[in-house]
């Protein structure tokens, strides 16, 4: 069972029944727990639910044991001054690190020894196999990892409860594709779930259904064309291929963030607010802005948990000062080497998160290097544009900003779409190749989407980037929406919801393919 | 110590108005990448060791904010 599929509607049809009609929080939590139960067993496989009561028990008993180490130290600080305060809380870290390290190598390991057989190529023995990278690990077993920490460094008290972190982990409409969640806000929204509410049932509901608008009739329509030129990019060029390109960033954008309305809007339905995941990332000027606003939960995890703590690691810092002696001292070296270690291990590891090959640590070392370019020559290019007599402010320059960094986007993507990084090689070589001819005559209607269906793409990526227009200028579009009078509002969802219906693309069994970061 | 890292601050990131705001890190002016070096770049001109913890947008959100947490470490 995925999102996309007519057994998830009845699944979600039932869940949201048995949710409301169930009365009090501990029954509303029963359900839940219940329902990711349930959704678990048909979408990742019992094996899959085996793992995640693992995580969560490591989580919860690694947390709870810190949580039982730290327990004096409240007391122990009255009365201290703030630098006594840092040397007790040092002298307790290092105690509870001694369960942090252990909690952490199970997890993350177990996420690193699933990869590491996707990498080898080995095949893993049989019995095993079903246990290795099942449904949601790689998103779940950062937030665990993640709340941990957060226990650590005293961010948050570990819950007493199991069932609230099993709840957490397995919570399915986060489950398939994120977002990654911080289980001690999560835990506060399970903790108040209440009864039925119009408004955000509905507005969760609107949400669900523009997450399919955006898979079934976008994404996967877009993904027609671009699953056939990517796996023979040989056999294309120039446009053939540009196209496939550009067309591949959208399907890329509705898939991903299409899933995360699904999820999103299911978990506002039942009042359980998760954390966005993305913010019109195609509006980004620069590489920095756009890992602002794509896949947002991933990046604040890297942000928060691995560059920050990096960033004042002594060692780290002593690396980055023989660097910036090496450099000359200069602006541009204290900028470079300050940043240069947490940024590219941040870059390295989301490259292996993504995938193992080669290409996608290839990848991740470009988003590097983009990132420390646009980050230490700011200040240049900066002074050129004043220079030239730019208008840094002026419509046709941030215009300008918003297509180099799409550009930028779109050949990142290329060196994992096309499987290796000689995949990469033939396609980025064969797109130079001219042959403007086919945007006229018809040859490009040849590849796996006819003229039918292109015209009905681009009629709902207009559509697409109308409503993504509207959220960058901060305008509340269900909000709107309500506003209107009932019959104008039923009408736009019912159209929204025939759509879906008639222009969604459907494989056998009205199953739709599955979605792309699910793989990950 | 304001006046020190104004000007410390000043010579790496000329383009910045640290002056003018008293939310540098929530109004987006000081990203994380921008953080990072100055964590940097205050461990290596003033000698204080920044603990994980104070890694906080309130103590880099203005130029009083960041004296403040340099002269703390002290």
């Amino acid at each position: 069972m995925t999102y996309v599929s007519l057994n998830f509607i009845f699944f979600l049809a039932a869940f949201f029944l048995l949710f409301f009609m169930v009365p009090g929080t501990r029954l509303k939590q029963a359900v839940v727990l219940a329902g990711n139960i349930f959704f678990y067993y048909f979408a990742g496989g019992i094996q899959g639910l085996f793992v995640i009561l693992f995580i969560s028990l490591v989580t919860y008993v690694a947390s709870r044991i810190m949580g039982r180490i730290y327990e004096p130290y409240d007391k122990e600080i009255e009365g201290l001054d703030y630098k006594a305060k840092m040397a007790l809380f040092a002298s307790y870290k290092k105690k509870t690190k001694l369960i942090l390290i252990p909690g952490i190598i199970l997890i993350i390991g177990f996420l690193v020894f699933g990869k590491a057989f996707r990498l080898t190529g080995i095949e893993a023995p049989a019995m095993l196999s079903p246990f290795l990278m099942p449904l949601g690990l790689s998103y779940y077993a950062l937030s665990s990892t993640g709340y941990m920490l957060d226990v650590f460094w005293k961010k948050t008290k570990p819950e007493t409860n199991p069932i609230y972190l099993i709840l957490c982990v397995s919570y399915f409409p986060a489950i398939v594709e994120g977002p990654i969640n911080k289980y001690s806000k999560l835990i506060t929204e399970f903790k108040g779930l209440k009864g039925f509410s119009y408004e955000p049932f509905c507005r969760g509901l609107q949400r669900v259904l523009w997450g399919f608008f955006k898979k079934l009739v976008i994404a996967d329509r877009l993904s027609l064309y671009t699953s056939v030129v990517y796996k023979d990019p040989g056999a294309y060029a120039g446009f053939e291929i540009i196209i496939a390109v550009i067309l591949g960033a959208i399907q890329l954008y509705t898939d991903f963030s299409g899933c995360i309305d699904i999820g999103i809007g299911i978990s506002e339905a039942i009042g359980v607010k998760m954390p966005e995941n993305f913010n019109q990332p195609f509006f980004a000027k620069s590489a920095a802005e756009f890992w602002r606003r794509w896949h947002i939960s991933l990046g604040d995890w890297f942000k928060e948990y691995i560059s920050m703590p990096l960033a004042v690691n002594q060692k780290v810092i002593g690396v980055s000062m023989k660097i910036r002696k090496l450099l000359g001292g200069g602006r541009r070296s204290v900028q470079f080497s300050g940043s240069f270690i947490p940024l590219m291990s941040v870059w390295i590891l989301t490259g292996l998160w993504h995938g193992t090959g080669l290409d996608y640590l290839v990848w991740g070392l470009y988003w590097g290097v983009l990132f420390l370019l646009e980050s230490v020559f700011a200040p240049d290019f900066s002074a050129l544009y004043k220079k030239a007599g730019i208008d840094e402010k002026s419509f046709g320059f941030k215009f300008y900003l918003m297509a180099r960094t799409f550009i930028f986007f779109c050949i990142g993507r290329m060196f994992t779409v096309a499987g290796s990084l000689t995949g990469f090689a033939i396609m980025f070589k064969r797109m130079f190749l001219l042959n403007p001819w086919v945007l006229f005559d018809g040859s490009l209607y040849t590849h796996g989407l006819d003229r039918k269906n292109f015209y009905t793409v681009l009629f709902a990526v207009i559509l697409l980037f109308i409503i993504d227009l509207k959220k960058e200028e901060k305008k509340d579009i269900r909000g709107l929406l309500a506003a209107q009078p009932r019959v104008f509002r039923w009408l736009c969802l019912y159209m929204l919801i025939f759509t879906v219906a008639v222009f969604g693309i459907y494989g056998p069994g009205f199953q739709a393919s599955d979605f792309v970061y699910r793989g990950f | 110590m304001r006046d020190k890292i104004k000007e410390l601050l000043t010579a790496n990131y000329p383009d910045i108005d640290f002056e003018s705001s008293t939310e540098l890190v929530d109004s987006g002016v000081l990203s994380s990448f921008i953080v990072v070096n100055i964590i940097s770049l205050f461990t290596v001109e003033f000698g204080v060791t920044i603990p994980y913890e104070e890694i906080i947008p309130e103590n880099f959100n203005s130029l009083d904010a960041m004296a403040s947490l340099v002269e703390k470490l002290q």
